[in-house]
């Protein structure tokens, strides 16, 4: 809706200015002869017209229409043109076709009766309409606008066709967005990056631009390019917010948190409201381990956008590091009320339960995660890992197993994958416990395996000496599970690089949060 | 033999207890057998005006007829930051409307209900009018018209054979002369008979009795003036008293001639000279405190409903705004335990459970929000307020991503109060994260009434 209103808003603009210009001369120039006296105020209507003073405009028109008995073309017009900035489309609409019967021979009345239909939302009746048009007078914004009428339509093909056309009579950076808009809605990543490439080379200093086109190569995962171009996006327009966050979380997939911060504290100056950008302060905070700043941050984001998921990931992931398994437990269950296909939820969340001691629920969540998940590895890791402790030894051998497999396929399907050390070395214990070490499918050497054993049978005096935080007691009840159950939650923590880069696309989340202004929960006056 | 008791001490023993209408029957009594008893007739006046009064510092709301026809306004388009005008115009530390809801009016929501807890002036006079008088907007047309007729037919009641003093028939001039009845008559006949242009003339025939050197004469004649809305000629009585005595009440009288002035920062240098004279008075701190919350000023206002509580540990309102300014700057633990506090004063409402779920729940309490909650329900004295706690409820079943619960609970706010534009708003929301195009524009439909007919911005 909003992409939808905007181009609208884009395109009225360069419709409304030309006809306006144009047709204050053709009445003059063209009908003097004929009917002096009903034109003679032409002037006066344009005056006003343009001085936004649309009271007397009005007054002035409708004198004008008695005098000349509706007859008086340009003063029509203008009625129509006060009509459209009212919001009143279907009088406007009437008003045009009236002007284009009275005038049939100009393509300007013809393009705005089409513009209405357009606005209308009747994309098929503009088309006919712009046709005709084409036929009078061929021009740049005829093309422009037929093609974004087909793009509404879902007719690529013929869209495609108009706006390379209306590129080649004129370039303009709103057919160039249009052009990029459409390929990306054919799911044409490419051809969409070809489109924005050569539209910033045509006006290399359109911040909009640019940013589109680091976001696109950072969807294409081309970090190096989609730097460069945010890089450029920001030195023309220091503030602009789409490029800081995408800049903000690139940097913070790098680790690189302080630069990060510094970036998103101008962000937060030209817009505090934004639930992306107080996502990823929060996630900056968690990687520098500021972990109470950090739930802050996440929460003042849940409490703006209360149906993002990404959100609530992060706050049960904080929480579980902060080993509050309860308050993890309810922001995890929450985003899965709103995002139940997601298997590393119910990873988080079975590591949750598995901490509250719940082992038949955590069992089940990771059946879930498993059946959900069906490329991560570190889901069977952590089930198996819940297995053994449970005793279960065949079950976390079967899973052990099925994560080998897992890894084995990712690595045959691309040869540059690291691996999260800290889930090698578990994987490793784990292989070493269960005895099917000998066939490792790491890369590493299975050097030094039996001082690995010895580290997993004297596991339990070393938790003991780690400083448990507040729930001790349930710490310490723990026996060796402890040891294994710490660090899955640090091996979960693997999946910890995703979050912060989850919600990067600033663009998501504009659409809904447009009525929600009020969508704050109040506490009331007492 | 039953000894009696001299019948005016036994009245002066009564008044002095609080009996006032006892008392005044006894003066009657005494003035039947002997109509010239000053000291009788001065005592019944001060009773009778005891049983309607009411403290003239506490804040009280603008009319609309005084909002209209303001012409003390200095500048028509007052620079931000130095009108209670013009709502939205923060200077900074307060959180924006986005994080903080706003009353109808367009003012941060405080964390107590006064009456100038509305204020932020409509536009124009049609739009004045055009404000429905629900209970949330309610704005008396014009405030003589309220409160002080009501006084004023009350006396009428209590004495069935007409009025005590028949003031048209009172020689005022005589009565100046006299200081010690002078001040009781005044009294009685500002409170009780409420005839402010009687009294306006025996203060102004006092004070000049008194050679002008009576600070209480003065005070008396600008209250007169504010009530009939000579706000400049008030504004220099006070000052004026202010020079000979430097009084507490003085200082709130001319805060508020400020107030209506439209001139908060000349009100905030004032009270901070009250406070030079009079340290740490709470009275004066509140007053700080509540001018700064108008002007959404809320760090400044906290800090001094901050030093409110040092000397007052008790004062429910700077609690109850303390606690809220907390809750809206993400910091629900701490506002728990300020309602906590409330809750172990005595207060029991409500809105206070219904504050204390929303901390729970925000401070991930969860074990005692839907209880507080439920308490709410329980404690609701209208639809109003039963409609606001399912309102909340809604958010935390949002809260715990139950979007169906949620769903029921917006829906039964507005089972209880069907103007309820915000719950309105949220179904909508819901009906369009389900893809219900037709359902969306049915609410927004009645979303769109309802802000037009509040005239929202």
């Amino acid at each position: 809706m909003a992409e939808e209103e905007e181009a609208v808003a884009a395109a009225r603009e360069t419709s409304l200015q030309l006809p306006v210009s144009t047709d204050y001369k053709r009445p003059r120039s063209k009908k003097v002869q004929e009917l002096p006296i009903l034109e003679r105020r032409n002037w006066l209507i344009h005056l006003h017209y343009i001085q936004k003073d649309y009271e007397t405009c009005k007054a002035i028109i409708k004198e004008q229409l008695q005098e000349a008995q509706g007859t008086c073309e340009y003063a029509v017009y203008v009625q129509a043109l006060i009509f459209r900035l009212e919001g009143k489309i279907q009088e406007s609409l009437e008003l045009f076709q009236t002007c284009a019967i009275l005038n049939p021979q100009s393509s300007d009345n013809l393009k705005q009766v089409a513009r209405s239909l357009f606005l209308l939302g009747k994309h098929k009746a503009a088309i006919e309409v712009y046709n005709d048009a084409a036929k009078l007078n061929q021009d740049w914004e005829i093309c422009h606008n037929l093609g974004v009428c087909y793009m509404y339509l879902k007719d690529f093909k013929n869209a495609s066709e108009q706006l390379n056309y209306a590129l080649q009579l004129n370039k303009h950076d709103i057919t160039f967005i249009m052009l990029g808009k459409m390929h990306m809605l054919e799911g044409d990543t490419d051809k969409a990056i070809e489109v924005y490439k050569k539209a910033v080379e045509f006006s290399p200093e359109n911040t909009e631009l640019l940013t589109t086109l680091g976001l696109l190569y950072l969807k294409l995962g081309i970090y190096q390019k989609a730097f460069e171009h945010l890089g450029n996006a920001l030195t023309y327009d220091p503030s602009n917010y789409k490029a800081i966050l995408a800049a903000g979380s690139m940097m913070q997939t790098h680790g690189d948190f302080d630069v990060a911060m510094t970036k998103y504290r101008v962000a937060a100056y030209s817009v505090p409201e934004s639930p992306p950008l107080w996502n990823n302060i929060g996630m900056c905070f968690f990687g520098k381990k500021k972990y109470v700043a950090a739930i802050s941050c996440l929460k003042r984001a849940n409490y703006l956008a209360p149906f993002d998921w990404k959100i609530l990931y992060n706050l049960g992931l904080v929480h579980l590091t902060m080993q509050q398994y309860a308050s993890a437990f309810h922001f995890l269950s929450a985003a899965i009320n709103l995002q139940p296909k997601m298997g590393e939820l119910y990873v988080l969340l079975a590591v949750a339960l598995t901490n509250l001691e719940d082992i038949e629920n955590a069992k089940r969540s990771y059946e879930q995660a498993v059946s959900l998940e069906l490329f991560n590895p570190l889901v069977n890791l952590n089930y198996a890992i819940l297995l053994y402790n449970q005793g279960d030894k065949k079950g976390a051998l079967q899973q052990y197993q099925e994560m080998e497999r897992r890894v084995n396929k990712i690595k045959e399907s691309s040869n540059n994958t690291e691996f999260d050390p800290e889930m090698i070395e578990m994987a490793q214990k784990m292989g070493a416990a269960l005895q099917v070490g000998e066939n490792l499918v790491w890369t590493k050497p299975a050097k030094d395996m039996k001082s690995k054993q010895r580290n997993t049978s004297s596991s339990k005096p070393l938790t003991l000496q780690q400083p448990l935080g507040s729930n001790q007691a349930l710490g310490q009840a723990m026996s060796s599970a402890a040891g294994y159950s710490k660090s899955i939650q640090l091996s979960t923590g693997g999946s910890r690089q995703k979050p912060p880069s989850l919600p990067l696309e600033p663009d998501v989340c504009t659409d809904a949060n447009t009525g929600e202004s009020s969508f704050t929960p109040e506490v009331k006056d007492k | 033999m039953v000894l009696d008791m001299d019948p005016l001490f036994l009245a002066w023993s009564y008044f002095r207890r609080r009996k006032f209408q006892t008392c005044s029957e006894l003066c009657s009594e005494i003035l039947e057998k002997s109509p010239y008893d000053q000291a009788a007739w001065s005592l019944k006046t001060r009773a009778l005006t005891e049983i309607v009064y009411v403290d003239e510092v506490d804040v009280d709301q603008e009319g609309i007829a005084e909002m209209m026809l303001d012409d003390h306004a200095i500048a028509q388009v007052a620079r931000p930051g130095t009108s209670l005008k013009l709502p939205g115009t923060s200077q900074g530390g307060g959180p924006s409307p986005a994080v903080r809801p706003v009353t109808h009016a367009g003012r941060p929501i405080t964390g107590f209900v006064r009456p100038s807890t509305q204020s932020g002036r409509p536009g124009t006079m049609e739009q004045a009018i055009k404000t429905p008088r629900t209970a949330h907007t309610a704005r008396p047309v014009s405030s003589a018209s309220g409160r002080y007729v009501r006084l004023g037919t009350a006396s009428m009641l209590t004495s069935p054979d007409g009025p005590f003093i028949n003031l048209s028939r009172l020689n005022l001039a005589k009565y100046a002369q006299k200081p010690n009845l002078s001040k009781a008559l005044f009294e009685y006949i500002f409170h009780h008979e409420n005839d402010v242009k009687n009294a306006l003339e025996l203060a102004a025939l006092s004070t000049e009795h008194a050679q002008f050197k009576d600070w209480w004469w003065k005070v008396q004649l600008g209250k007169c003036y504010y009530r009939l809305g000579l706000l400049r000629e008030a504004e220099k009585q006070f000052k004026s008293a202010l020079k000979q005595q430097d009084m507490v009440d003085t200082f709130l009288f001319l805060t508020k001639v400020y107030i209506r002035l439209d001139q908060p920062l000349a009100a905030l240098n004032l009270l901070k000279q009250g406070l030079d004279v009079f340290p740490r008075e709470v009275t004066l701190l509140t007053g700080i405190a509540r001018i700064y919350e108008e002007m959404n000023n809320i760090t400044s206002a906290t800090e001094y409903y901050k030093e409110v509580l040092k000397q007052d540990n008790t004062h429910v309102e700077a609690i109850a705004c303390i606690g809220s300014n907390h809750f809206y700057t993400d910091q629900p633990e701490i506002a728990l335990r300020f309602y906590r506090r409330l809750l172990q004063m005595g207060v029991y409402n409500c809105q206070l459970y219904n504050n204390l779920g929303l901390c729970c729940f925000y401070a991930q309490q969860y074990d005692m929000t839907l209880s507080s909650f439920e308490r709410a329900l329980s404690l609701a004295a209208n639809d109003e307020e039963v409609a606001d706690v399912w309102y909340n409820l809604g958010h935390v079943a949002i809260g715990i991503g139950d979007s169906n619960l949620a769903y029921q609970c917006f829906k039964l706010a507005l089972a209880n109060n069907n103007d309820h534009a915000e719950a309105y708003n949220n179904l909508a929301v819901l009906e369009l994260r389900k893809g219900r195009i037709e359902q969306v524009r049915f609410f927004s439909g009645y979303l769109y009434g309802i802000l037009c007919m509040f005239r929202l911005n």
